[in-house]
């Protein structure tokens, strides 16, 4: 996920803002910074969405997928 | 569409069995988005299925996509795509100046469901239409004031409910592109924000 996309997700379920926590990330001249593995935090349901491979998982954490 | 010449041009990859592979509404959808797109503009495509539209916009816009089948996400991440696994807009809070989107629009009986991952990109219900009046619904929260969206019908889905329906979740629509197949016509619909009756009350907030 390119950094700057996280400027327009938000939390699926509150729709309040996410912040994000980077854990690996790719940096190259030629691009914008991608986000490799991390989180997407939602501080108001105090719940973070993971960030996989580039890609951020925005469905409603369950018991199944947490 | 196997040996399709536009398949060897933009999606080098074999699909999963899974992801529903691109076809006409496809390159419908992907000639009335080049007509639209406007550069840097940012765009989100959503259910992007393969990606191969996400994929041909990326060289000409800020372009991410949603989709919630994970064989589709794999397939869209390879051909380079800024992708975010989500229901529909459930995570987008935008403002997107475009947003495009091919529903699942096939009017389905209950008893026809297989609940596989390809049928969820084409199972529309009864009417053909949940997913497209699901989407109505949320669409106007991520659209900038000026935003415009694309929207894939058939004629098997009901153009004339479709419309109807924009017009009642607050938009004005008009056919981009159309294209008659043998049994059944596609049209790509654009969408804009009704700014003249904003706030009034003949605009219902649930299109449904």
């Amino acid at each position: 996920m390119k950094k700057s996309t996280v400027d327009i997700l938000c939390c699926p379920v509150c729709k309040g803002d996410l912040e994000l926590r980077i854990v690996k990330e790719l940096t190259r001249e030629s691009a914008e910074d991608e986000i490799l593995e991390g989180g997407l935090w939602c501080r108001k349901c105090g719940v973070e969405y993971p960030i996989r491979e580039g890609i951020p998982d925005l469905l409603p954490r369950t018991g199944d997928n947490c | 569409m196997q040996g399709d010449p536009h398949l060897d041009l933009v999606n080098p990859y074999p699909l999963h069995e899974q992801v529903y592979p691109p076809d006409e509404d496809t390159w419908l959808l992907l000639g009335a988005a080049l007509r639209e797109v406007r550069p840097e503009e940012r765009v989100c495509e959503v259910g992007a299925g393969s990606g191969v539209i996400a994929a041909e916009l990326s060289h000409r816009a800020r372009v991410f996509a949603t989709e919630i089948n994970p064989h589709a996400i794999a397939s869209a991440r390879r051909l380079g795509v800024d992708i975010v696994r989500t229901d529909l807009l459930s995570g987008v809070a935008g403002p997107c100046d475009l947003v495009i989107f091919n529903p699942p629009y096939l009017p389905t009986a209950p008893g026809e469901r297989m609940d596989d991952w390809l049928e969820l990109a084409l199972d529309g219900g009864v009417t053909g239409r949940d997913v497209i009046m699901r989407f109505l619904h949320d669409v106007g929260r991520v659209l900038s004031l000026y935003g415009r969206v694309l929207l894939l019908v058939s004629s098997l889905t009901g153009i004339h409910e479709v419309q109807a329906a924009c017009t009642e979740a607050g938009f004005i629509s008009f056919v981009v592109a159309e294209r008659a197949m043998d049994d059944e016509k596609l049209f790509v619909l654009r969408l804009t924000k009704d700014i003249c009756r904003m706030g009034s009350d003949i605009v219902r907030s649930d299109p449904r």
